[in-house]
């Protein structure tokens, strides 16, 4: 029985480990050992340097507030869209007129491009001509800079990818509202719960799953957020928008300094890996799993 | 919970690395695109009117020169480096790519990059028509290593019509940076959110480039002659600064643009009086009555009304003798006067051969399909040196964007922008 | 009882204290009240379509101004045939159609049997796998995608033709098996419960048998949204195509829309007019399965449990 066992897993996994592991995993493995490189994709030599990209990289400045940025907005990323779409999803979870209209709307924001994306929120939150801060001098705030400053820049870009990223977590959390049992509601609604009790005490912990399964997620692509940033600020002003993907990109693409990229690249694989482990630690004793 | 670290995962661990180290090491063997013995490709970023002249020149070509096939695959420019690195990395250079000059003192580092010195000094090339500021961004230490594809410069765009309703005189071709100043201060107009002027600060080379042609005008330089130390931190570089920081600060005239995009549209939407840019943004800007002018000069200076440009490089990747003949052929024939005639009429871009600009009637001809243009061609002979032609200008052109941006948001003092930012570039320098 | 999956009107029916709820609604709207909830934020979400839609029927000048015109004075149909026949538009729309649909079929199938594997079965180096494929997702594209060029080339060369530089089977290759598909299902399994598979198990059907014939039918949603979501990944992939591909007639949408933008200039009506040609199957194939989001109470079986 054991054994069987052992050769079905294997025999179920094997054909989509393969692929992973070779479009995805050999070239992990390759770019850890071209951060110990000093590479620039121009001339095929790439002597050893042993840890001096990583030395570099403790000594660089922009590394240390490409941390900070990127930490920042992943902070306030995951958690505002996992609730803009969850509240969304439990709007759009009945049957009521227009529903599919609606649902579609949500997904739609995943399907336009990001550089329309882009353009539209570079206008809304233009300093003088931007909707955003027409709305604010109707209320009295004097205009802001928002792209324009640096202290507000990256919380700007927090805004466009909410947006981006909402149709994904509706989809996700409906597909997981369906697993929630009629049976279970009405009996807490038998039971004299409001419509908020029963929310928290017997729908949340059931979409735990799918709570978990967004946090993760979300926080490995906030980590590595690069789209926006290329197309609306690149990077700055004064590097207030450099994240550690795009502050690779730089380093790669334009610095022509590969094997130091290579190195920024693995010390954020490594960040994201302690992240998302202590995520699933976390997870595992806050999900419920009926099973 | 350590029992599962070592026995299953050493072995394929093992055999990853493996594999990975033979990548590693293999991937420069050379194979190519673009198919059979002497058919070609390139890689171009042609869009609008730019493309269907392209394609006309290149059925020209294989209908005078039976049997020499050649195919063109458009990649947008921002992204040519991406795929011409990997494509050369893993040994499957295209034929002929279109290249930002300034990638050339890198991208001449490429072993596959034809070496073209002996080539442009064949009979009948004529490299000394090309343009000095071509030349200058073509050749790295002495090697050629491209045929100029592309060339502009910087002058002012003004709105003939902001311009009259205020009462100013358009500007004339002695003006000066004062004028200039004087008249963005005019035109601006808080009420109906109207700029003087416009200056995008992504911190790009686009933001540097445009302050070192001030720079230049000032008198500066922006290293020491053996290039082994900054010099910009000088009287000139202060006084370019203060033209900006006095515009963008002081007077509020400046219109700060963080996206490279918007500035354009909001001229063409009659938002701002004046624009240094290049001829490439005329098409974009139907909506206006606009004149071309010099860029202004700094008085007492040796500078003048100089000004920068910003060439780009058809570069010719090795794939075998027969190919690189053949992509030498087609780059001669598409960099002769009568190709480049053609294009200019048919784009509005500028000629890249002094002969041709030069020649009687073409500025009217393009002017009459594109106003001003022709400005921007005489502009050329204002053209006198390029930027730095070495690998670490890009980290030194990432160093005075910063320092440029600092000042225009009002962050820093200029003097103390500049020190700082002359001691990073000279340990840039220093570090080799 | 109601097959609606959950109150409609904003507050439970049938329960004890429906007095009190009653007595407190004294008007009602003619309409759900959460339309009044949706409504304003669907318009919040799709403001940059209203942009895009509006662009691609202008004329190019009036798309180059900035604040951008959202009343144009003249509208331009003309720019979708334009747009058209500008590239080969239709040998990039059967290219694109080929990979998305290639790509989500491979998924259906190998990220089901891999998250079935790693949610239900018990087998040496399961975690170690799991971390594997995870920590796939780790690493940015720029970084990887040398890497991945050159084992494409070698397989093109080496192994099948089809699937090497410049081929459709480039594409669709590498994302076969998602890293996303295998971690999504496999938790979405963890949350069935296991009576039903245990039940056929002792009625002696096979591990890929309880899969197909139990398992899957009850993941309907889940594979719903797999597909809505590799779809739509694979549609807009932008940067593996522009790498691997070498030739105008293998291109995809995403390349052939950027042939509209220039170094300096972008054809905006062009763009956008080719960007909501774009949107339209990516839309369609959505609004198709969102039906199977929402199942029926019948369905689940869970009545009486």
């Amino acid at each position: 029985m054991v054994a069987s066992e052992q050769f079905t897993g294997w025999a179920f996994v094997t054909p989509g480990a393969v692929i992973i592991v070779l479009f995805g995993a050999v070239p992990i493995v390759w770019s850890a050992l071209m951060s110990f490189q000093r590479s620039n994709l121009l001339t095929p030599s790439t002597p050893f340097a042993g840890l001096k990209n990583y030395r570099q990289m403790v000594h660089d400045p922009i590394v240390v507030q490409a941390i900070q940025h990127t930490l920042i907005y992943t902070a306030l990323f995951v958690p505002g869209t996992m609730i803009v779409g969850l509240f969304l999803a439990v709007a759009m979870n009945r049957k009521i007129r227009f529903i599919s209209l609606y649902r579609t709307a949500a997904y739609a924001t995943m399907a336009i491009s990001t550089i329309s994306e882009a353009i539209v929120f570079i206008w809304l939150f233009d300093p003088s001509y931007g909707i955003v801060n027409y709305l604010l001098s109707l209320i009295g705030v004097p205009p802001q800079q928002f792209l324009n400053s640096p202290s507000q820049a990256l919380y700007v870009i927090v805004v466009m990818t909410i947006w981006g990223w909402t149709g994904f977590a509706v989809v996700i959390y409906l597909a997981a509202l369906q697993g929630v049992p009629q049976v279970l509601l009405e009996a807490a609604a038998i039971d004299g719960a409001g419509p908020w009790r029963t929310f928290r005490r017997v729908t949340l912990p059931l979409l735990s799953p799918a709570s978990l399964f967004l946090a993760v997620w979300l926080t490995i692509n906030a980590l590595q957020l690069f789209d926006e940033v290329y197309l609306s600020t690149q990077g700055g002003p004064l590097n207030a928008t450099t994240v550690l993907v795009y502050y690779l990109y730089n380093q790669a693409f334009q610095q022509f300094n590969f094997g130091y990229a290579s190195a920024i690249a693995y010390f954020l694989f490594l960040v994201i890996i302690v992240i998302t482990v202590i995520q699933f630690r976390v997870g595992r004793r806050l999900t419920y799993y009926r099973s | 919970m350590r029992r599962w670290l070592r026995v299953p995962l050493a072995g394929p661990l093992a055999a990853v690395t493996v594999v990975a180290l033979g990548l590693a090491a293999c991937g420069t063997d050379s194979g190519g695109t673009g198919g059979g013995s002497g058919a070609i490709q390139i890689w171009e970023g042609y869009t609008g009117a730019e493309a269907k002249a392209f394609a006309h020149l290149m059925a020209q070509y294989q209908a005078e020169h039976p049997g020499q096939k050649v195919s063109s695959l458009f990649v947008s420019n921002d992204n040519t480096l991406q795929k011409v690195l990997t494509a050369v990395r893993g040994g499957s250079p295209p034929d002929i790519a279109y290249l930002f000059g300034s990638w050339a003192p890198n991208v001449a580092q490429i072993p596959q990059v034809v070496d073209l010195t002996r080539v442009v000094q064949r009979p009948g090339v004529n490299w000394g028509d090309f343009w000095v500021g071509e030349r200058a961004v073509a050749t790295v230490k002495g090697k050629v290593i491209g045929v100029p594809a592309l060339v502009d410069n910087l002058a002012v765009v003004y709105n003939k019509t902001l311009f009259a309703n205020a009462g100013l005189q358009p500007p004339g071709p002695g003006w000066t940076w004062q004028q200039f100043q004087a008249d963005a201060k005019k035109l601006t107009n808080p009420a109906i959110r109207q700029y003087g002027t416009a200056y995008v600060t992504p911190g790009s080379e686009d933001t540097v480039w445009h302050w070192e042609a001030l720079l230049w005008e000032a008198g500066g330089q922006l290293l020491s002659a053996d290039g082994k130390k900054a010099a910009f931190d000088s009287p000139a570089g202060l006084a370019s600064l203060n033209t900006l920081r006095a515009m963008s600060v002081t007077d509020k005239s400046m219109y700060l643009d963080p996206t490279d995009s918007a500035y354009a549209n909001l001229f063409n939407s009659g938002k701002i009086g004046m624009l240094v840019t290049g001829p490439w943004d005329l098409s974009g800007f139907p909506n206006v009555h606009y004149g071309v002018q010099v860029m202004p000069s700094y008085p007492g200076t040796s500078g003048g009304h100089q000004t920068i440009s910003g060439p780009d490089n058809w570069v010719i990747f090795n794939n075998g003798a027969a190919r690189a003949a053949a992509a030498e052929k087609f780059i001669l024939w598409l960099t002769a006067p009568a190709q480049i005639r053609y294009f200019s009429l048919h784009t509005g871009d500028l000629p890249t051969r002094q002969s041709v600009g030069n020649a009687a009637g073409l500025s009217q001809q393009m002017n009459t399909a594109l106003p001003g243009v022709s400005t921007f061609t005489a502009n050329l002979a204002y053209v006198r040196q390029a930027r730095p032609q070495i690998p670490q200008y890009p980290k030194i052109s990432q160093i005075l964007g910063t320092m440029i941006v600092s000042v225009l948001l009002g962050k820093s003092q200029p003097q103390a922008a500049l020190s700082s930012a002359a001691q990073q570039v000279n340990q840039v320098l220093a570090a080799g | 009882m109601t097959a609606t999956s959950a109150p409609a009107r904003g507050g439970v029916q049938a329960s004890a204290g429906g007095g009190v709820q009653r007595a407190r609604r004294r008007w009602r709207l003619p309409f759900s009240p959460w339309h009044l909830v949706l409504a304003p934020a669907t318009l919040v979400l799709i403001f940059p379509f209203i942009w895009l839609l509006v662009t691609s029927v202008e004329t190019p000048s009036e798309a180059l101004r900035f604040p951008p015109v959202l009343a144009p004075h003249v509208l331009r149909f003309a720019n979708y045939p334009d747009a058209l026949s500008s590239a080969p538009f239709g040998r990039f729309f059967v290219n694109s159609t080929v990979v998305a649909v290639g790509t989500v079929l491979c998924n259906l199938v190998l990220c089901s049997l891999a998250g079935y594997a790693l949610a239900r079965f018990r087998f040496l180096g399961r975690s170690v796998l799991f971390v594997v494929i995870m920590a796939t997702l780790m690493v940015p594209f720029q970084v990887t995608m040398i890497p991945q060029f050159i084992i494409t080339k070698w397989l093109g060369v080496h192994v099948l033709a089809a699937v090497g530089i410049n081929h459709i089977g480039a594409l669709i290759l590498p994302n076969a098996a998602t890293a996303f598909g295998i971690f999504f299902l496999r938790q979405f399994f963890r949350t069935l419960p296991l009576e039903y598979e245990e039940a056929a198990r002792v009625d002696g059907a096979s591990r890929l048998t309880v899969l197909v014939r139990i398992v899957l039918p009850l993941a309907a949603p889940a594979l719903a949204t797999l597909t809505a979501l590799t779809f739509l990944d694979s549609w807009n992939n932008f940067l593996w195509p522009l790498i691997a591909i070498t030739s105008t007639n293998q291109m995809t949408l995403p390349l052939g829309l950027a042939t509209f933008q220039g170094a300096h200039a972008t054809e905006w009506p062009l763009l956008m007019a080719g960007n909501v040609m774009s949107l339209v199957p990516m839309l369609a194939i959505f609004f198709l399965a969102q039906r199977y989001f929402i199942r029926s109470v019948a369905a689940t079986g869970l009545a009486g449990t």
